[in-house]
């Protein structure tokens, strides 16, 4: 017996890695039609990972304090060997995840995957979206850049615009009345700590929602491609006579994680800046704001939106109607139907909503 | 089945994944290794109305602990300060004239030599230039 076979016996008597391979791996089972949008939520796994390990070795040398952070992100791109290679791929990283991520929820709303019974695993998602957002934008403050400083002076002071609350709710985020070292401290703790936590127990939810409840059968290809479930009982999505997940799809998984490999390796070695304005590398001055301040693409939106509204109030209000709209989405959106052909309206919205987007984050960035 | 064409694309495959994880790892290994401790071979000036007679003064030298010790009668000596047992510093006791190590009771004469305790060496002289009324080490 080889070394590798024998590890393989020694664990396999005693917790029956074989039986758990088996039904995890090679017995279960995906639906035959199963096409490449599927993968994407193993690409967001491994990105997140990547986020996670260039953090921790980002921590090695980064120093949360108002008066050194820029100093010690400064080294860490000129003086410590690969410095800049562990950040570019934390930043750019950060961005393409946040991409994948809308990628992966269109293809869930094309597919129309959130609907029911699969509402849970909706919500989780939609709430860790939240969270990457969160996490991006607190991430965003810690190299004490201009654009960090003032991008967080902007973003925290939107928060005013709730009524009774609003400056009170400044200040908490804030740390105190102006963005300073006490807001760096608490974005620091969140950025490190709060929000990491609550992704992975979010993503654990999302992966036990996922499994529990069986993957759902892609709607093209098939004659009938409404919902099928009842709502009496619990019952798995099985699929008999489907492709394994070991060796088939994981091939597939494989392949889409090296594809946004490489695209991010693209990025991060040809061209790592651009993602980065300019005022991301002078430090953080609060006596002079500089002109054109604006957050990273995929806050954009929610930028312009407030500048259109008359008063900020109802801009907040625009987007938390639209959050919470598309947060409620499987509980509003009852129809069976899940092909987006035969959706015409729920394709007209989702397009049109989509194109307001792009369109408000075009806007947002050469207004 | 062609066994040496498939043993040649193996160690291709081979090679490949360990120039893969060699592109991960190599950059990896340097971020996290100690900032390099290229030590300035500087020389040190050193006063010597500074020290008493039959005193020492400890200074840094090639990034570690080095002693001058201005001996009863004028002359001059310079040690590392690193204990040749197992690295502690030696202090300088002025009464008794000589060395002793904090840890494990190490002595050592104003010369450098050792009078008793576990040190196997002398402490390792340092060489210096008398300049009127100023010592160069190194
Ligand atoms: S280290 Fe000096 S006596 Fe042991």
């Amino acid at each position: 017996m080889s070394i590798p076979e024998k590890i393989y016996r020694w664990l396999d008597v005693r917790i029956g890695v074989g039986e758990l391979a088996e039904k995890e791996l090679t017995g279960y089972h995906l639906p035959v039609t199963i096409n490449v949008w599927y993968s994407l939520g193993s690409v967001l796994l491994f990105s997140l990972a990547l986020q996670v390990v260039t953090g921790i070795l980002l921590l090695v040398y980064y120093v949360p304090d108002a008066d050194k952070a820029f100093a010690s992100v400064t080294a860490i791109m000129n003086d410590v060997p690969f410095g800049w290679l562990i950040r570019m791929c934390h930043a750019v990283g950060s961005n393409m995840m946040v991409a994948v991520l809308l990628l992966h929820m269109f293809s869930v709303l094309f597919m129309g995957s959130y609907k029911r019974p699969r509402e849970l695993s909706w919500l989780s998602g939609f709430i860790l979206l939240n969270m990457v957002m969160g996490i991006s934008l607190t991430g965003y403050l810690l190299p004490w850049s201009q654009l960090s400083f003032w991008a967080t002076t902007v973003a925290t002071n939107s928060a005013g615009a709730i009524p009774l609350i609003g400056d009170e709710l400044v200040q908490f985020l804030r740390g105190g009345r102006l963005v300073g070292p006490y807001t760096l401290g608490r974005f620091f703790a969140l950025h490190v700590a709060v929000i990491p936590l609550g992704i992975a127990l979010l993503v654990g939810v999302h992966l036990f929602l996922l499994k529990r409840i069986g993957i759902s059968a892609p709607p093209s290809g098939q004659k009938d491609s409404r919902v099928r479930w009842k709502g009496d009982s619990y019952r798995y999505e099985e699929h008999p006579g489907g492709i394994p997940f070991y060796p088939n799809y994981v091939v597939q998984d494989m392949s889409s994680i090296c594809f946004y490999l490489a695209l991010f390796l693209l990025v991060v070695f040809f061209d790592p800046y651009i993602f980065f304005p300019k005022d991301a590398f002078i430090p953080a001055n609060p006596f002079q704001t500089p002109a054109h301040i604006k957050p990273e693409w995929y806050f954009l939106p929610n930028y312009q939106t407030l500048k259109i509204f008359p008063s900020e109030f109802m801009g907040l209000m625009a987007q938390g109607l639209a959050m919470t709209f598309l947060a409620l989405l499987p509980f509003v959106d009852r129809n069976p139907e899940r092909h987006p052909l035969k959706r015409p309206l729920f394709l007209a919205c989702a397009i049109g909503g989509i194109l307001l987007w792009i369109g408000l984050m075009i806007w947002g960035h050469y207004s | 089945m062609d066994t040496s064409r498939r043993n040649v694309l193996l160690a291709a495959l081979g090679a490949l994944m360990t120039a893969a994880a060699g592109s991960v790892f190599y950059p990896l290994f340097r971020y996290l290794a100690p900032a390099s401790t290229a030590v300035t071979k500087k020389k040190v000036t050193l006063q010597l109305k500074e020290i008493p007679e039959g005193g020492a003064k400890f200074f840094e030298f090639e990034g570690l602990a080095a002693v001058l010790v201005k001996q009863k009668g004028g002359g001059v000596a310079a040690f590392s300060a690193v204990c040749t047992h197992l690295g502690c510093i030696v202090q300088w006791q002025q009464g008794q004239n000589q060395f002793l190590c904090p840890c494990h009771g190490g002595q050592f004469s104003s010369e450098g030599a050792v009078l008793g305790g576990p040190p196997p060496k002398p402490l390792a002289k340092l060489p210096f230039t008398v300049n009127g009324d100023s010592v160069t080490i190194g």
